[in-house]
């Protein structure tokens, strides 16, 4: 690292490389393995007692995940929203904002990037150029509806000293309601059943590129794997980042240096929630091509929370961390089709992960138990 | 709830609660549009059934965080004692009629198998020094899991069939009360176990010595310890004591009040034990504050019918958000409650 010449690739690589032989680095990554492995045999059990099949439970998952090409589209596309939204958790928490309203900030990002596409699609010939120059605007639209509304709790943190865990949560139905409200009463087509919007013109969209999914381009994966290394390359490299990082470990050091907490606060929360904006708007873009009722969308928002406690509240550690989810999400969904196992249990060994990752004491514990010693299991 | 004034700590927050109250009681007389007016005395009858089980939850939270650790986990532990609720008296009766004792039976299994879970939970925060924050939101996350796979796997559907709740008793002489017998003597004697519960807390916590240790463990645990008292046995008996209330809280929703378990979206729960959290930090800490707050949000819940009654239809899907709107405004308006200075903090003995 000490070689000026060594390009900016290599230079990440060597990074990595140093933060994986970081003991503690390595005991998180321990800690987050064993974890799982505990969440899903918990899972595994609770299946077997409730009169399933414990070992086609875990087969299925996995092959719900990875076992065909249509399955791997599939988890890659829950991971591409569970890796954005899993950036957006992190840099808030790193941050030590608890920005539990990542799901209220992604639906009204989605919802800010339909009303973009629907509203100036009819200003705009009908071409794929029109398409790139709508996705660009709705994008625009998501990330400032997105940031905005992430803005309103971190202000009432900031100024008022409300609890942001309880405003993020009350914000979050809020923002389902009311957006279902709108859909249903201004946008809903004449005639129709459901609260959705009209299609969006079919030069919107990601390109099918590698897999041919209807809903998930290597594209949006791309753009999750591009905002996690920007993030990154902020949080580590520059002034605001390092700023950012000592305001949630060192308040006090943070303040001496001359940071003020109040406005790191909003700006931090404006960041996060930019980047749930941009996850609404490939959801409505990448999977959905419309826009819904965002009681029945997938709760990406808060598991990006396990997401990001999993990858230890670091940008680069949510790609794991949300390919993982995403395979679970995937499997999850697979044995609810096929199994007849209620997809929920996913949700529940999810927040099993959650659990035991915010309690590392308790391997610290297990690992002198068993006496094999230090952060082993 | 007249003449409370010396029982409190802070006037400031009594007169905030009050002021509220008073407010949104003035507002709704101001809302003189033709018909009949907002605040009756059926308004009040289903405002106090709403605000159970959030006060319950809330007495629970408040106890915790009185003694220093943050039960974040409230709205978690309301989804399993909802399900619970639900699941035992289905089970005890054999998917036969539920009888009223099937119910009494089903709440005392709630209040053993949330305090087994509760326990569980207390052992990862003060053995194992979990993060309070994480920890009580994967209390949530599981309910929000294992409440509708369990209710698959029992009834076929994320929700249970229609179930019968406790019936209303009339307590002689006390139900002839005009208004006040009606609403508390003539109802659900769930409503008024709540009171007296909310009383008994309030008598416990600033009347007794065990709730002076509750405090003390919460704002000096040093010297509650260097005075002979297990401060983490303190905070076990609160945490525990908090999961059940929340998990009752959760059964009088599912079964008490309410008819049957619902797991759709985030389950009939729906936030009521994060409005807990925010009714106990409005009551400041104060289980009469705390259920005045509640009473608030129950009315808040139930504003819906009363605009409805007098001919302002509002869909539903707005209405369904005035609690939470109420929330936001008293956090923001509240700002700063003092929390007590030890919470978040694991406590470890000297030597």
């Amino acid at each position: 690292m000490s070689d000026a010449a060594t390009g900016g690739v290599r230079g990440l690589a060597d990074r990595i490389a140093d933060y994986m032989l970081d003991a503690s680095v390595l005991e998180r990554i321990v800690i987050a393995v064993v974890a799982t492995a505990l969440a899903l045999l918990i899972g595994s059990i609770i299946v077997a007692a409730s009169g399933y099949d414990a070992v086609e439970f875990v087969s299925s998952l996995v092959y719900g995940a990875v076992g065909n090409v249509s399955n791997l589209a599939f988890m890659l596309r829950q991971s591409s929203m569970l890796i954005l939204t899993g950036v957006a958790v992190a840099v808030a928490f790193r941050a030590g904002v608890f920005n539990i309203g990542v799901q209220g900030q992604f639906v009204v990002g989605g919802f800010a990037a339909t009303l973009g596409i629907l509203f100036a699609a009819p200003v705009l010939p009908q071409s794929p150029l029109s398409g790139v120059v709508l996705m660009a605007f709705a994008t625009v639209c998501a990330l400032v509806a997105g940031g905005a509304y992430a803005a309103l709790p971190g202000l009432m943190k900031a100024y008022a000293d409300a609890n942001e865990v309880i405003t993020t949560i009350m914000l979050n139905f809020i923002a389902s309601g009311v957006v279902y409200f709108l859909l249903d009463a201004y946008l809903r087509p004449e005639g129709a059943a459901a609260p959705n919007t009209e299609q969006f013109p079919d030069y919107v969209g990601l390109p099918s590129v590698v897999f041919e999914s209807p809903s998930f381009s290597i594209l949006g994966l791309g753009v999750a794997l591009v905002t996690v290394v920007v993030i990154y390359l902020v949080m580590d490299r520059t002034g605001f980042g390092y700023d950012l990082v000592t305001s949630g470990y060192q308040e006090p050091a943070a303040k001496y240096s001359g940071v003020d907490p109040q406005r790191m606060i909003v700006r931090t929360m404006t960041i996060s929630g930019m980047i749930a904006g941009l996850a609404g708007a490939l959801f409505a873009i990448m999977i959905l091509g419309y826009y819904s009722d965002p009681n029945t969308f997938p709760t990406f928002g808060f598991d990006a929370i396990a997401v990001s406690l999993l990858a230890a509240n670091n940008p680069l550690g949510v790609i794991p961390a949300g390919l993982l989810f995403g395979g679970l999400d995937a499997g999850g969904q697979y044995i609810g089709f096929t199994l007849d196992v209620p997809s929920e249990l996913v949700d529940g060994v999810i927040g099993l992960i959650v659990l035991f990752v915010a309690a590392p004491e308790l391997f610290r514990a297990a690992g002198q138990y068993t006496s094999l010693g230090g952060d082993r299991e | 709830m007249s003449a409370t004034g010396t029982l409190f700590d802070d006037r400031r927050a009594l007169l905030g609660v009050l002021g509220a109250l008073v407010a949104v009681i003035a507002l709704l007389l101001f809302v003189d549009l033709p018909g009949s007016d907002l605040v009756t005395v059926g308004a009040l009858e289903r405002a106090l059934q709403a605000a159970t089980p959030i006060a319950l939850a809330a007495i629970g939270g408040l106890y915790a965080e009185k003694s220093g650790v943050f039960n974040i986990g409230l709205e978690g532990f309301m989804i399993f004692g909802a399900l619970i609720g639900a699941a035992v008296a289905w089970l005890i009766a054999g998917g036969g009629d539920i009888s009223q004792l099937h119910l009494w039976i089903a709440f005392g299994a709630v209040a053993v198998i949330t305090g087994v879970l509760a326990t569980l939970f207390a052992v990862l925060l003060i053995r194992y020094e979990a993060n309070q924050i994480v920890a009580g939101l994967a209390v949530w996350f599981i309910g929000l899991g294992f409440g509708p796979f369990a209710a698959t796997v029992l009834w076929g559907g994320v929700s249970s069939p229609s179930l019968p709740n406790i019936d209303t008793i009339a307590v002689p002489v006390l139900a002839e009360i005009p208004v006040l017998g009606r609403l508390l003597f003539d109802a659900s004697p769930l409503v008024l176990l709540t009171i007296v519960v909310t009383v008994a807390a309030w008598v416990v916590l600033f009347r007794t010595r065990y709730g002076y240790w509750v405090q003390a463990a919460g704002e000096n645990p040093e010297a509650l310890d260097t005075a002979g008292v297990d401060v983490n046995r303190v905070r076990y008996a609160t945490v525990i004591f908090s999961g059940v209330m929340a998990g009752l809280g959760g059964a009088v929703l599912s079964i008490g009040i309410g008819s049957g378990f619902t797991g759709t979206g985030v389950t009939m729960v729906d936030g009521r034990g994060w409005i807990a959290i925010v009714a106990y930090l409005f009551g400041n800490y104060n289980p009469l504050g705390t259920y005045g707050a509640s009473l608030l949000f129950g009315a808040m819940d139930m504003l819906q019918i009363q605009l409805q009654t007098i001919g302002i239809s509002l869909p539903g899907s707005i209405t369904g958000l005035f609690p939470y709107v109420a929330v936001l405004i008293v956090l923001v308006g509240v700002g700063y409650t003092r929390v007590p200075s030890a919470v978040g903090e694991s406590y470890d003995t000297e030597e």
